[in-house]
């Protein structure tokens, strides 16, 4: 009798254990550093995230720009999911193996590598969007304001209720930024028109709850709407084609979804800047701050789908290019939180 | 249309708690539940996308959650380990086990995942129908046959049913077996009723709900079929009232369910009639 409480007991830590090394087990964690490497030896990058990096929307975009380090600098490169308490370990780890680039896919990132860059002044800490910064921390802040923006001057000029809306995740300062963004891009286009509140349906991954609120927008009269809901988007796009009504995608250019109601994506195209930046680490020309990755840089975009171009007017697509040129140059500059 | 909407969101959760009435009549409680729902939402899109042949998914999501539940038992029943430690470590096995599954298998797809859902006709689908079938079917089974006094006495008092002549263990496998395949339905509903798409986590805290339910409707299938109901409306109308805009910070929305589940459960709680050998590992004495 004890004998077998013992083997179960075994057997559910045996279980367990499994299981917790699961997710962190990435096919992306290629790098083999069993013995401590050689300073100066080979160039090592880090990408920390707040989520897979399947998501085919903001994380993966992230570990598309470390790939891209990796092919074309021969680094070698590991990728791993941190949250909370987790970041600051995390990042102490690869600074104690001797890695010169820690990337923190996130705002949240930024805090803990303050703490922590001050105890190893030979590995760079660069956090996606954050305030804080030293001689080794710094920071991306993609404008992807910019393209949602444009998203919502495309809604304003497709409703034909006159009511757009939006399904997130949660309520993330970046999030929140991007919404904001958007509505004011559809009053610039049609000043009459009602943007809904923004509706969030809480957790990463919950597709049946995104395509709920999202059918929730449609009955109370959306017939354009835009999603910051990652690796769950596929039920906003499924509730929006259900309905027949226009999708925007975002972060990745989700154009070529099954669904086909994709009429356009905000995109943000980060190799360049992760390309950038590592080779700024590798050259010792790195010094810290904030780097804004804008549409001037090419770092953001807006991709018309182009299956469904034909729904998009002329003059529309015209007067869609004219604001897309002043942001570009300047001449229009969107709102943008800090954070 | 409205009501079939809410038999719709509803159904992965009633399903789940339909099927938990039985495990738990039996005296077992199931808290793998929510992993036993996962592996078959991940299974059944599997196999769907592969075949695209949204039936034999429903038949992979359903054989996963069978295995689950298998291991499940063999733990509890066979070994006799304590049920809440047990289930959660399947929890955690079947989170694991999908989530490397689903980044392996489709990870490096720079599309979100659309697979063929099973068909309805106005909204109402199979599994709905066997849903609302299933309410009747199970309180009968358990209140009108031989076989359902029997995984009743597992529950209330194994001595005696053992004493009558009864395997215990073999009753209380049946139902978890049973259990089970509502579990697969459950996760079937998710990626190929729902969804036609899987999701890590994507069944984001259902089976808890469902076991909540089971005591939320006091173990009787008709109540926890209108418990689940209940919540259901309860989150359709929180996403509608976020979009009327009010002040109100969206996360006490989304907890909307759980209050009118706590309200409930304050306001009608007293007399609780659990099982009374409810999560009572049974063994025969020597």
């Amino acid at each position: 009798m004890k004998a077998k409480h013992l083997l179960s007991l075994l057997a559910v830590g045996l279980v367990m254990g499994c299981s917790n090394n699961a997710p962190t087990d990435e096919p992306g964690s290629t790098v083999k550093s069993v013995s401590p490497p050689k300073p100066g030896q080979e160039f090592q990058v880090a990408l920390l995230t707040p989520g897979t990096v399947y998501d085919s929307g903001w994380n993966a975009l992230a570990y598309a720009g470390l790939q891209e380090i990796e092919k074309t600098m021969q680094a070698s490169v590991t990728n791993k999911e941190s949250k909370g308490a987790d970041i600051a370990d995390d990042m102490r780890t690869y600074g104690r193996k001797g890695y010169n680039l820690v990337f923190g896919h996130g705002f949240e990132y930024n805090e803990p590598a303050m703490k922590v860059a001050k105890d190893f002044p030979d590995t760079v800490f660069v956090t996606s969007s954050g305030g804080g910064t030293a001689k080794n921390v710094g920071a991306f802040r993609f404008e992807l304001e910019q393209g949602f923006y444009l998203a919502g001057y495309l809604a304003g000029l497709q409703t034909r209720t006159g009511i757009v809306g939006s399904v997130s995740v949660q309520n993330y300062p970046s999030i929140v930024s991007t919404l904001k963004a958007f509505e004011a891009g559809a009053k610039a286009a049609n000043p009459g028109l009602k943007v809904l509140p923004p509706v969030y349906f809480g957790t990463e991954g919950d597709v049946t709850a995104a395509k709920q609120a999202t059918e929730k927008l449609i009955a109370a009269g959306a017939d354009v709407i835009i999603h910051q809901a990652n690796a769950a988007a596929q039920g906003v796009f499924d509730a929006c084609k259900e309905k027949n009504v226009i999708a925007l995608g975002s972060n990745a250019d989700q154009n070529a979804n099954e669904s086909g109601v994709v009429l356009a994506s905000a995109t943000i195209v980060a190799k360049p800047a992760f390309l950038e930046l590592a080779k700024e680490v590798k050259a010792k020309t790195f010094v810290g701050g904030v780097v804004k990755f804008g549409m001037d840089k090419g770092a953001i975009d807006f991709v018309l789908n182009p299956k469904l171009s034909s729904r998009v007017r002329l003059d529309q697509q015209q007067k869609l290019k004219a604001v897309a040129d002043d942001i570009k140059s300047g001449k229009l500059v969107v709102p943008e939180d800090k954070f | 249309m409205e009501f079939i909407s809410l038999l719709q969101y509803s159904a992965p959760v009633a399903l789940a708690a339909i099927g938990e009435v039985l495990v738990q009549k039996s005296g077992v409680i199931n808290i793998g539940l929510e992993g036993s729902m996962l592996v078959a939402s991940f299974f059944g899109m599997l196999a769907c996308y592969s075949t695209h042949n949204p039936w034999l998914g429903l038949g992979a999501a359903i054989i996963a959650a069978l295995v689950m539940t298998l291991i499940y038992a063999f733990f509890v029943l066979y070994l006799a380990a304590d049920q809440v430690v047990v289930g959660t470590a399947t929890n955690l096995l079947a989170l694991g086990v999908t989530g490397s599954l689903f980044r392996s298998t489709f990870g490096n797809s720079s599309q979100l995942l659309s697979v063929p859902r099973i068909p309805a006709i106005h909204g109402i689908d199979p599994i709905m129908i066997v849903m609302i079938l299933s309410v009747p079917v199970v309180w009968f089974a358990l209140r009108r046959t031989g076989w359902g006094l029997a995984v009743r006495a597992c529950g209330e008092y194994p001595k005696a049913s053992d004493a009558s002549g009864f395997s215990v263990n073999r009753l209380r496998l049946q139902s978890l077996l049973l259990g089970g395949l509502f579990a697969g339905l459950a996760g079937a509903y998710l990626s190929l009723v729902i969804a036609g798409s899987f999701a890590e986590n994507m069944t984001a805290g259902r089976g808890f709900m469902a076991i909540a339910m089971v005591t939320f409707g006091r173990w009787k299938p008709v109540y926890v079929f209108l418990a689940a109901l209940l919540i259901g409306y309860a989150v359709s109308l929180q996403f509608k009232f976020q979009t009327y805009g009010w002040n109100v910070p969206y996360q006490l929305m989304i907890a909307l369910p759980y209050i009118v589940a706590l309200l409930v459960l304050v306001l009608v709680g007293k007399g609780a009639s659990s099982p009374g050998a409810l999560a009572q590992p049974y063994r025969k004495d020597k």
